[in-house]
């Protein structure tokens, strides 16, 4: 007799109690939410309000074309760079005998995989500029000019000063991943006769592999993203994603608000796929490690 | 047996080199008197902070930056945390949909939130979007990953459901549970989301720029401005960036480890595992 209206109340209080959420769920549809769907519904619809698909056909344009490519390109090449020798750092940070190394150079990974935007760009100027410290010294000391070859306003310097801060997030990721070898793995490989590159290939890389997936679309999807360094070093006259939608609404007016929303969609759907995959990643990897 | 390889030193002293010379360089550089002929400085001077300082602008976007810091921090704070509280407690069906909603801002980049906003919300009905509190509320999305994942790690870490019953059995209101016995057992994590944000903000440009733009410059616009104008004085508003980001980044990770020391329980409390572009 009893259960009936407690059932009753605690039905109608599991109702009530999404109430205190509502202010923040609000939040988010009106400053994230709305705002994409805002920008899907432009992309699809032309100047007069009917629905077309001129402006995603417009991205064959060759500066829209040219843009993906590269920022494709600049995040997979600093996405393997990082992936690459981050994890090699990483590895060699965790055989370091001391743990008070170990704790210092994971700090500067901290604080190093935070310094990006203007600040990291103007360092780079200042020391691999045309006029940089480093550059003059090795005109002066090894006769060996940089420039033209290398440039830090161009691709190469965007390489350089992406991978900054690509390097020590890669370390942050999979020092937990190394962490997790176990010992025991190791000496049972080489105790049935495995040699070193044997222990990697079938034991190691395999293990760490879901680490180093979800660091390349982790690390593709932050430089994807990525726009003040870029903006720092070339302004607008290196064709990449971010800058290109920055090129669009510059200033009050917009030039072509259907290409920006077409661009801006594009690049969110490129970003959601890794970011999605990364997740799906590393939680198989931490789920294997249990 | 062991064999002695110079490998690990190289690596390690590689990336080492790699992390710090553009660091040391800017610091160097702001206090040098000149240094394009030699392969260090010929001088020490304090000229360049002198006249960055001078300038009246510094002080203009220094106050935007905090002013736009601390607001973004607390207005992150008063939404974050007790939906976070209450969501634990009373709504734990609702738990994934904001664990994943929480990690949204990952997928946008701050170029694509700022077209959003604008396109949205700068038009005629509404003209908000241009406003420093549009910039906030932009930035507590943007951010909200920082403050929501060191908090839930921290909710976890505490039994808070026990800790909530006590309170209340005792006759205490939910406010004051929240505030006097749910808050001081969570504030690492808070402590550790807020530096974050305050951090990110601090440095942040790009939403900055197309929001708010020239008419509420920040520290990081003016520092853009200089490095076209006088790298001098780009180089004193970069120490200037450069150190409050690893202060910060700091602090949090002393807290860290502090608590990991305190609590038997593990788990970090600093939810950050992307940096902040």
């Amino acid at each position: 007799m009893k259960s009936v209206p407690s059932h009753h109340t605690k039905r109608k209080g599991r109702w009530l109690d999404w109430i205190p959420i509502l202010p923040f769920l609000l939040l988010c549809f009106a400053i994230m939410i709305l705002p994409l769907f805002f920008m899907l519904w432009g992309s699809f619809t032309s100047a007069d309000g009917q629905f077309t698909l001129q402006h995603y056909a417009e991205m064959q344009a060759s500066i829209y074309a040219k843009s993906f490519k590269n920022s494709i390109l600049l995040s997979g090449v600093t996405a393997i760079i990082g992936v690459a020798f981050g994890s090699v750092v990483g590895y060699f940070i965790c055989q370091l005998k001391s743990k008070r190394a170990q704790e210092l150079v994971t700090a500067l990974c901290d604080v190093t995989s935070n310094f990006s935007g203007a600040p990291l760009a103007f360092a780079f100027i200042v020391v691999l500029g045309s006029n940089g410290v480093l550059t003059l010294a090795l005109q002066k000391y090894l006769g060996w000019g940089i420039y033209p070859e290398f440039s830090i306003y161009s691709f190469s310097g965007l390489i350089l000063s992406y991978s900054y801060f690509q390097l020590p997030l890669m370390v942050l990721l999979i020092i937990p991943a190394i962490a997790g070898l176990r010992r025991e793995w190791k000496e049972a490989a080489f105790g049935l006769g495995a040699s070193n590159f044997q222990y990697w290939r079938h034991v190691g890389i395999p293990i760490l592999s879901p680490a180093i997936t979800a660091g390349l679309l982790l690390l593709f999807a932050n430089a994807f993203g990525a726009y003040a360094t870029a903006y720092t070093l070339t302004e607008f006259r290196y064709p990449l994603v971010t800058l290109q939608i920055g090129f669009l609404m510059k200033g009050e007016v917009f030039r072509d608000p259907g290409a920006g929303d077409a661009m801006g969609i594009l690049a969110l759907l490129l970003m959601s796929i890794s970011i999605l995959l990364y997740q799906f990643v590393s939680k198989r990897g931490i789920k294997w490690q249990r | 047996m062991k064999k002695r390889t110079f490998g690990p030193g190289i690596f390690i002293g590689g990336f080492l080199l790699y992390m710090l010379i553009p660091i040391v360089a800017t610091y160097m550089f702001s206090v040098a008197t000149r240094w394009d002929r030699t392969i260090l400085p010929e001088g020490l001077t304090f000229e360049w902070y002198k006249t960055a300082f001078a300038d009246r602008w510094f002080l203009i976007v220094f106050k935007h930056s905090l002013v736009i810091s601390l607001s973004t921090v607390i207005a992150s704070m008063v939404i974050i945390v007790p939906t976070a509280y209450w969501v634990h407690l009373r709504v734990p069906e609702a738990r994934p949909i904001l664990d994943f909603i929480s990690t949204l801002p990952f997928a946008i980049p701050g170029v694509v939130l700022a077209l959003g906003l604008i396109r949205l919300y700068a038009r005629p009905p509404w003209m908000l979007a241009r406003t420093p509190a549009m910039l906030v509320a932009a930035y507590v999305i943007f951010t909200m990953p920082f403050m929501y994942r060191p908090v839930v790690n921290s909710l976890k870490a505490v039994n808070i459901k026990v800790l909530t019953e006590a309170a209340q059995s005792l006759g205490s209101s939910w406010i004051r549970t929240l505030g006097q016995v749910i808050l001081p057992n969570i504030m690492p994590g808070i402590i550790s989301g807020g530096l974050l944000v305050f951090a990110t903000i601090f440095g942040e440009f790009t939403i900055a720029t197309f929001l708010v733009g020239a008419r509420f410059k920040t520290f990081p616009m003016q520092l853009v401005y200089y490095t076209r104008r006088d790298g001098r004085i780009a180089s004193a508003y970069s120490v200037i960036s450069f150190s409050i980001a690893w202060v910060s980044s700091l602090v949090i990770l002393w807290i860290a480890t502090s608590w990991a020391k305190r609590s038997s329980s593990g788990g970090s409390v600093v939810g950050k595992d992307i940096s902040s572009r």
